[in-house]
């Protein structure tokens, strides 16, 4: 009988027992003999240089073993931090770039006892006045060179037509809106942790981290070390969106610490130092002018963005290229990017870095243009979606928005929507009620992955790549899809990721995991059978000895031919081998040229307003996702919900309130800096419109981890406009803008 | 966190002979233990108080007796607090997470300190941490803070909601140092801040409370609280009212209420309370003497929204009343 294949169904998650039962070791779990504690001292000036620092008190302190300052640093060569990371390396001067820098570490016996040394610290400084208010310098913005997405300034013009603002002035309908939104932190459950481990002139590092391979290329880099003798081993994650990606100070100092003082150490970062030592998303200030017939064509888009940048490096978002130019069709489009660079911490990649802040703008402003026509926001949408790329005007591998338009709009009851505003309210008329709805669209990515199957006598295979499941599911799909791919149940598949050691993997950026594991994955399956058979026809204890390879079948765990069956862990017993296995891999891209890849989506929602004191609460949430087949519907709801969730907080509660004179983050903290609670999450209605791409890779997969927070925002301040007549477009709504 | 000794008090007697200037008393310690870390509160002596027998609710002819131990999440679930002031079990529900609810006890709820950010960074200037260093809410962030009572030396909100109940209901704290014990209203044990913010409440030196009395009041019955918070939980108010009205047909006999959110200390609001007795229980009539709550409020550059908010807010909370 066949085996019944896992794929598609929705299983549990494989590491799901030891998460929940403590036993799965994230990094700061690794106690090895003989560990030293590191704390950070961070600065609080926001920019300057140190004059003088007054360790004396600290290295007195009970336990304390060094202080490691720019007066006494440890060497770090700074080899930049590649794309996402920081550009600077700490201690190597006495420069202050932003408030909250890493300006010290201090080694101790105990955790406790680094920390209270380094409440001892002193620091003088030469303070400056940072560049620090991102309103105020908006005027001083930078066009950048040009991106992953091309120049920063692009126009799409039809014959004839001069200029945006020309097409703009001849549309018979235009609205314009202006889009602000403050800084955001990535806040993984998990806070940065390093466990460095020097022997014999190699390093051991346990460090949680979306991206195994790539941390060892920095840690080799910066500390000086060849690459050859670094290994990271990160097997649990507990979460990133992004900004475990890269390399932070902390990581390469603990391992400069351990080297320096001959002993293991291990550095975790307290929530209050996750905010200004690993990175945020920018700050953006958007404006969008729609122009359009009366019934509703796009004659003319145009979406400008600007993004805080930092001084310390890393990236900043491209909202409208990758939103608004892949979404809608119109004769005339002008995009435009800038970056206002200011003195505070680095900013970086966060979850959907670009198209979060891009969608919030853009559906936005396409609900308010439905508004003015008086039109569907749902219709006017499929009116205008795009079936090729301007620009490249590459076709779409496998679209199915309209789709996702269709089904979400009838789970979610869009038709029982007044589109007049503020006419609902609930029975007691305290709350006014509304719906909105918004698209997801998120690029698909492959990036090169490696897999490695080896069958093993005892009948179990091991999986294996050095990617990263940071709770996104690659432990279960890695175990659905080598089941699949060999036939064989789920419980006998050994995945194994999370270690630079395995085959190389790129890791977990871009919702890219999937596609690449499961292409490199299929791609081993055929070698390690192709390898197996060989073994059953070469071996003279094989059963199948001598026999033509064509004749001998791989099927269900087993060879067949000739009316014998042998398992495969039989025949590597049988033939005294203790494995056969293959690595297979692919690399940048899908499969076929000449597309476009992505996922989409459609948000629908409900919110309640109160009428006397503005609280917004989101009480329903459809989302339909077409992101080609689902690997595992179950983890794969997860992460739409989570996406969702992260919306709910960017439309309703989080920023980063920036003193504009110090530059200091004032709520720092996870009390101050309000992610959702349980109790703002609403019942959700996830869905996936099925239709694999297989013009992307075999297994016709698309990403899905970032996908959900793409418009999710946009969904609730539609939602709000409904309800109350009042177009917010300040985030995040809090009561007082509703008053 | 500094060193510091840490003693366990078996009895009353013990707590006080151990305690004094530079000691801090440990019973839930979720304000103490936080500060501690963040070096804010660097008491010399910490007493553990949690075995004392300072625990229990009940009531009698004068009211309502809380022991000082008792934990938040407990006391919201006596069924004579839930029915007789259903405005303190909606106070303590509405605070801090279900965790910290579990931990906290009600006299550590009444002295909690400051959540100004300011405050609770050693780096910043604060009167209130270190007197004399000035006050960096003022001209900073100050969106959470308040609108009355304050003044140049500090601005930051009182944090309890379970005091802002309390008040409204004239509770008194009980209290006993070495000397003996003595009870104080609550609205008169909380201070301004004037130009010592330091001086928060008038605990002497290793003073302990060790209990809450609420004086009886049959129409407590009759009361609620409201909490308006940027999240739906785990957050402290913008602005919230705590109410209890003696109706009599639709005419208000009699009414208690406070506000939190908006003030330095717990802000019980008679003008408001003058405004609705004898008046009948009518939108226009509440609003009206809503306004007076905020005749002189002092807004600052990021809450000038608390002065609309603070007056809807009781609107929504007495209205909700009229059941």
């Amino acid at each position: 009988m066949s085996q019944q294949s896992p794929l598609g169904k929705p299983v549990n998650r494989v590491d799901g027992r030891l998460k929940v039962t403590g036993a799965a070791g994230y990094a700061s779990d690794h106690h090895p003999d003989r560990l030293a504690h590191g704390y950070l001292v961070l600065s609080t000036v926001g920019r300057g240089s140190i004059r003088s620092m007054d360790t004396a008190a600290a290295q007195r302190s009970a336990g304390v073993l060094a202080v490691y300052t720019p007066l006494n640093p440890l060497k770090l060569f700074n080899q930049g931090g590649g794309l996402f990371g920081p550009n600077w390396v700490p201690l190597q001067d006495t420069e202050v770039r932003h408030h909250g820098q890493i300006v010290g570490l201090v080694v101790a016996e105990t955790f406790e006892q680094a920390r209270d040394a380094a409440a001892l610290v002193r620091v003088a400084y030469d303070a400056r006045t940072p560049v620090a208010s991102f309103e105020d310098n908006i005027p001083n913005a930078a066009v950048p060179e040009p991106f992953f997405f091309g120049p920063a300034i692009q126009d799409y013009l039809a014959d004839g037509v001069a200029s945006i603002d020309d097409a703009l002035a001849a549309a018979e309908v235009t609205v314009s809106g202006s889009y602000r939104q403050p800084i955001k932190l990535h806040n993984p459950m998990e806070p940065h942790s390093t466990v460095a481990v020097w022997r014999d002139g190699h390093v051991t590092v346990y460090s949680g981290t979306q991206a195994p391979v790539g941390h060892v290329q920095d840690i080799a880099r910066c500390v000086g070390v060849d690459q050859a003798r670094v290994r990271v081993v990160s097997p649990y994650v507990g979460g990133g969106f992004g900004n475990k990606a890269m390399t932070w100070g902390h990581t390469l100092l603990t391992v400069a610490a351990a080297r320096a003082l001959d002993r293991p150490v291990s550095t975790v970062l307290t929530r209050e130092q996750m905010f200004t030592v690993t990175g945020h998303r920018s700050a953006v200030a958007q404006t969008v002018a729609l122009g359009a017939t009366r019934d509703g064509v796009l004659i003319a888009v145009k979406h400008d963005a600007y993004s805080s940048a930092s001084t310390s490096g890393a990236m900043f978002p491209w909202g409208p290229h990758t939103t608004t130019l892949p979404l809608y069709r119109s004769e005339n489009i002008h995009i435009g990017q800038r970056a206002v660079t200011l003195d505070i911490p680095t900013s970086t990649i966060m979850r959907a870095p670009n198209e979060e802040p891009g969608a919030f703008a853009i559906e936005s402003a396409m609900d308010e243009l439905a508004a003015r026509l008086r039109m569907d926001p749902v219709e006017l949408r499929m009116k205008n979606g795009t079936t090729v790329v301007p620009g490249n005007g590459h076709p779409w591998s496998s679209k199915h928005l309209d789709e996702c338009y269709r089904v979400g709009a009838r789970r979610f009851g869009w038709s029982r929507r007044n589109p007049v505003p503020g006419k609902v309210t609930s029975p007691d008329r305290e709350w006014l009620i509304g719906m909105g709805m918004a698209t997801a669209i998120y690029p698909a990515a492959r990036f090169p992955s490696q897999v490695k199957i080896r069958l093993q006598a005892d009948g179990t295979a091991g999986v294996s790549t050095a990617g990263a499941d940071l709770g996104t599911g690659l432990w279960t799909v890695l175990a659905q899809l080598g089941a699949d791919a060999l036939g064989i149940p789920m419980d006998r598949i050994r995945p194994d990721i999370g270690d630079s050691a395995l085959p190389n993997n790129t890791g977990a950026v871009s919702s890219a995991s999937t596609a690449g594991a499961a292409s490199a994955l299929r791609l081993a399956a055929e070698s390690v059978k192709r390898a197996l058979i060989q073994l059953a026809v070469e071996n003279p204890r094989s059963p199948f000895h001598g026999m033509n390879p064509q004749d001998v079948r791989y099927a269900d765990g087993a060879l067949t031919a000739a009316a014998r069956r042998v398992s495969f862990g039989d025949l590597l017993e049988a033939t005294g081998s203790a494995a056969v296995e293959a690595t297979e891999g692919v690399g940048f891209g899908g499969d076929r040229q000449g597309f476009e890849f992505a996922s989409f989506g459609a948000h629908f929602c409900e919110v309640r307003v109160n009428r006397w004191t503005g609280e917004t609460r989101v009480s329903r949430f459809t989302t339909v996702v077409d992101a080609g087949k689902i690997i595992n519907p179950k983890t794969a709801r997860s992460q739409i919900i989570g996406g969702v969730i992260f919306g709910i907080g960017q439309a309703l509660s989080e920023g980063i309130q920036v003193e504009p004179a110090t530059g200091r983050f004032a709520n720092a903290n996870f009390a101050e800096y309000l992610v959702p609670v349980n109790a703002d999450v609403p019942p959700m209605d996830v869905q996936f419109v099925q239709h694999p791409d297989t013009a992307f890779n075999s297994e016709g997969v698309r990403g899905i981890g970032e996908l959900g927070t793409v418009g999710a925002a946009a969904a609730i301040a539609n939602a709000v406009y409904n309800a109350t007549g009042r177009r917010i477009r300040d985030l995040p709504i809090t009561p007082d803008k509703l008053l | 966190m500094r060193a510091h000794d840490f003693t366990i008090a078996r009895t009353v007697g013990e707590a006080l002979s151990r305690s004094g200037d530079g000691s801090a008393y440990l019973a839930g310690g979720t304000t103490l233990v936080d500060l501690m870390k963040l070096d804010v509160m660097t008491p010399q002596r910490v007493v553990d108080i949690n075995r004392l027998p300072m625990r229990g609710v009940h009531r009698d002819r004068r009211g309502l007796h809380i022991g000082a131990l008792e934990r938040m999440s407990d006391i919201a679930g006596y069924p004579l607090v839930k029915a007789g002031y259903p405005v303190i079990a909606e106070a303590l529900l509405a605070s801090a997470s279900g965790q910290l609810r579990n931990m906290a006890s009600i006299g550590g709820n009444l002295l909690q300190r400051s959540r100004c950010g300011y405050f609770r960074d050693t780096a910043t200037p604060c009167n209130k941490r270190e007197p004399g260093t000035g006050c960096s809410a003022l001209n900073g962030e100050n969106r959470m803070h308040a609108i009355l009572g304050t003044s140049n030396s500090c601005v930051s909100t009182h944090p309890s909601d379970l005091a802002v109940a309390l008040v409204a209901l004239d509770a008194a704290v009980q209290l006993r140092d070495r000397s003996g014990v003595r009870t104080v209203r609550l609205a008169d044990f909380y201070r301004l801040p004037g130009t010592t913010p330091h001086l928060e409440h008038d605990l002497r030196p290793g003073e302990l409370v060790t209990g809450v009395m609420v004086p009886r009041l049959d129409w407590a019955r009759r009361s609620t609280y409201l909490k308006i918070r940027d999240r739906t939980s785990y957050e402290f108010a913008l602005t919230s009212a705590a109410v209890a009205v003696n109706l009599s047909g639709r005419t208000i006999r009699d009414v208690r209420l406070a506000v939190g959110g908006v003030g330095t200390r717990p802000w019980r609001l008679p003008a408001v309370e003058d405004a609705l007795r004898n008046r009948p229980l009518r939108q226009d009539v509440v609003e009206a003497a809503a306004a007076r709550a905020v005749a002189d409020a002092r807004p600052l550059a990021h809450n000038r929204f608390k002065v609309s908010l603070v007056q809807r807010t009781i609107v929504r909370a007495v209205m909700s009343l009229k059941g």
